[in-house]
């Protein structure tokens, strides 16, 4: 008896508690939110983030097969907006198996001990030609300063807001520790890394 | 020295093709050897970007060569030969020509097989002449590989030769392409 009543007391308790967050769900969120803000997440089938960099004096071209994007975004309320993007290091891929077990190895990205790239922008500033992500860029453990250029457009596609964003900007690899030893040298391997990323967004 | 070709003897842009391109490979040897013994790393792709830079460089020279060839005359084989000694002569000379032509296109088509575009020392980046393809690329590193063994075997006989000429033959063959030498005429 005591057995029974207290297993619908505890089944009574639930379904209060499910009703409660059920009922508390959308005003927590919008609590959260900042007005207007929009949160994008990644469509990772139809996005991509590459990089550019010289060898031996030729251009060479790389991508990076998994990332994350989490963009909250809002044209009218750019104080609340931010972008948060991790790079999965050891999902890099130039094409070459050789050259990306050496890219991977100790002496560049280091993806056993330092597995993710992160970049992290609480500012978004609108520029003549769409907007910068001013944040903090980490690479091999290297956190600096950076700032992203770059467009991004909303479309509606099968009734679904769809946002696309694409930019390019540039990062200098040794800054990051990127090239230990012999690969400090520049002259085979560039410095500058063109960085360039067409993303597809899902709102959510 | 007249720099054009006399029938007796190799003008002095002959000679600079000929030793120059001896240079470079020699040069080139060298490059793959200290390449091919290193793992990966900065110094190997610096000495591999080179011996692509040099390569290419032989690939100008040889089309150069070859062209002032046609624009001169060749001087004479000497009347001494023999038929068979005549047609060998030729063979090889044609051979040391098809293979300065086909080390350097077979490495450049195998670096663009494996997708690393050639640049000729930092200057331009040259086209890909093939797709990247990963068994292509084997392929070709193991017909440029292969060349070289060919080249080395072609160039052992053009050097006996040349010897053979100098040290027992006693004719003007190999001193007519040496720079800094008299060449009478033909051998009495």
């Amino acid at each position: 008896m005591i057995v029974m009543r207290s297993a619908a007391a505890v089944r009574a308790a639930a379904a209060g508690l499910l009703t409660a967050a059920l009922l508390l769900a959308p005003w927590t969120a919008r609590a959260a939110d900042a007005p207007g803000i929009t949160h994008y997440a990644l469509d990772p089938a139809k996005s991509s983030l590459e990089f550019t960099f010289m060898q031996a004096g030729a251009a060479n071209k790389g991508h990076f097969k998994r990332f994350q994007v989490a963009f909250d975004f809002s044209a009218e309320n750019l104080a609340a907006s931010k972008l948060d993007v991790t790079i999965e290091m050891n999902s890099s891929d130039t094409g070459d198996q050789e050259r990306d077990d050496t890219l991977k190895g100790a002496d560049l990205f280091a993806v056993t001990k330092f597995p993710q790239a992160h970049f992290a922008a609480s500012q978004i500033n609108r520029t003549a030609s769409g907007y910068e992500a001013v944040g903090k860029l980490t690479i091999r453990g290297v956190t600096r300063d950076a700032s992203v250029p770059f467009s991004f457009r909303t479309v509606t596609e099968n009734g679904a807001a769809v946002g696309y964003m694409s930019g390019k900007t540039s990062v200098r690899r040794l800054d990051y520790g990127v090239g230990q030893g012999d690969w400090k040298a520049t002259d085979q391997v560039g410095n500058e890394v063109a960085v360039s990323f067409a993303l597809r967004l899902i709102a959510h | 020295m007249a720099v054009r070709n006399t029938e007796h003897r190799w003008g002095a842009a002959a000679q600079l093709f000929h030793w120059l391109i001896v240079v470079l490979i020699i040069v080139q040897v060298t490059l793959a050897t200290l390449a091919d013994d290193l793992p990966p790393s900065a110094r190997k792709l610096a000495l591999l970007a080179r011996h692509k830079s040099v390569g290419i460089t032989i690939l100008m020279l040889v089309i150069l060569r070859l062209l002032w060839r046609s624009l001169n005359l060749t001087p004479l084989l000497p009347d001494t030969l023999k038929p068979y000694e005549r047609f060998l002569a030729r063979f090889t000379h044609a051979a040391l020509y098809v293979l300065l032509f086909a080390m350097p296109l077979s490495g450049w088509m195998m670096s663009s097989a494996r997708g690393f575009p050639v640049s000729w020392f930092g200057l331009f980046t040259l086209p890909d002449l093939v797709p990247k393809n990963k068994s292509l690329y084997e392929a070709l590193l193991t017909t440029h590989e292969t060349l070289a063994w060919v080249l080395a075997a072609v160039v052992t006989l053009h050097v006996a030769a040349a010897l053979k000429h100098h040290f027992m033959l006693r004719d003007n063959v190999l001193r007519r392409m040496l720079p800094f030498t008299t060449t009478p005429g033909p051998k009495a």
